[in-house]
């Protein structure tokens, strides 16, 4: 196991990149892919897309990010690559079943983002779960999934 | 081979805070218990480990714990919630984290801080602002249901723990078909089983933790 105790700088850092680039040709670069809730932890225990078990134990005060790079020598970089979340697009039917949608997501404690009419959901889990949370809005015609994105 | 590198030898170092492994569940599922059960088990291993408990509006878990004996009194932090235990630990964290900010500055070298929250409902979970690793403690004689009733904690926690399992034959609980049910909705995500009146499963839960978030070995 490799331990990685630090975030050494950003992969758009410019003496960073020189090096990346330098290393992608060669094959060098390795990614561990994390969920943007896996990114608020300091401790991880993880695989890199080649397969390299590390152990992420950070302090307190640094924070794992899309593009950190936490190893990097002649011969390897570990490079943090997010895996971005997808949303369930979700059109109400009215506003008392925009309220009803409104209030239901807020009780399960998803992430949502608004945009206009829809209201989008945070695929944190299976898809599948979702849907089974709001079968009862489907059903009744309060809501309408208008697809992922 | 498993072996362990440092980042870089000439400028690692050890993270100056210690790894945070949250302890969630329903009432009476048995967290105390599971506590009293890992205290010594990382005492063995040479863990250096602070615990903070959560109630509602006593500091009764930390007394318990205090009074055990099996960790110095003052390594013991009890935070009382007030309100809704879950609030403490996900939606406004701040009083565990200003608690485990300050074990972390007096214990020099900590290396695990396990926070037992309040007793709860099948919805509470951990923030990770909070901890790097959560447990959920579910018990047999809650019924065999409960895997299948999809709760938040039971769904997204790290490692799902069925405790009691002795009690299976005497509440009439298909243990079998609990576990099957618990693993189905987990989908794959971690599920250990454990009597926490005998410590029997208990060391699994050690080994896991360890292998998660310490990487001490």
């Amino acid at each position: 196991m490799l331990r990685l105790t630090r975030v050494l700088g950003h992969a758009t850092d410019p003496l960073i990149a020189e090096s990346l680039h330098q290393l992608e040709h060669g094959g060098g670069v390795e990614r561990i892919r994390l969920s943007r809730a896996d990114t608020a932890r300091k401790r991880l225990h993880a695989f890199t897309d080649r397969g390299t078990e590390v152990g992420i134990m950070l302090d307190r005060t640094e924070a794992l990010a899309n593009g950190a790079v936490l190893w990097l020598d002649d011969a390897r970089a570990i490079v943090v690559a997010l895996d971005e979340p997808q949303w369930l697009g979700l059109a109400p039917r009215d506003a008392a079943a925009a309220l009803e949608l409104g209030y239901f997501c807020g009780n399960m404690h998803w992430k949502v983002r608004f945009a206009g009419e829809y209201l989008h959901v945070s695929l944190e889990g299976p898809r599948d779960d979702y849907l089974v949370r709001l079968a009862h809005l489907v059903k009744s015609g309060a809501i309408r999934v208008i697809g992922d994105e | 081979m498993n072996t362990v590198t440092d980042q870089s030898s000439a400028t690692a170092v050890r993270p100056s805070t210690a790894a945070r492994v949250g302890i969630g569940g329903p009432v009476g599922s048995g967290k105390t218990a599971l506590l009293e059960q890992l205290i010594p088990r990382f005492a063995a291993r040479g863990t250096n480990l602070a615990v903070i408990t959560n109630d509602i509006a006593t500091r009764e878990d930390a007394e318990r714990v205090r009074r055990s004996g099996l960790i110095a009194p003052e390594r013991v932090l009890a935070v009382e919630t007030g309100a809704c235990p879950h609030s403490a630990i996900r939606e406004d964290p701040t009083l565990n984290m200003e608690s485990a900010d300050a074990l972390d500055r007096k214990f020099s070298g900590l290396e695990l801080i396990l926070i037992e929250s309040g007793g709860d409902n099948l919805a509470s979970s951990f923030s990770l602002d909070l901890v790097d690793y959560w447990l959920f403690v579910i018990d047999v004689a809650g019924g065999d249901d409960i895997p299948r009733k999809r709760g938040l904690g039971v769904l997204s926690c790290d490692l799902l723990v069925i405790n009691k399992t002795d009690l299976a034959p005497y509440v009439r609980v298909d243990l079998p078909r609990m576990v099957r049910e618990a693993n189905e909705v987990r989908r794959g995500k971690s599920v250990l089983l454990t009597n926490c009146a005998t410590g029997e499963g208990v060391d699994a839960i050690v080994e896991t933790i360890a292998r998660e978030v310490l990487f001490d070995r």
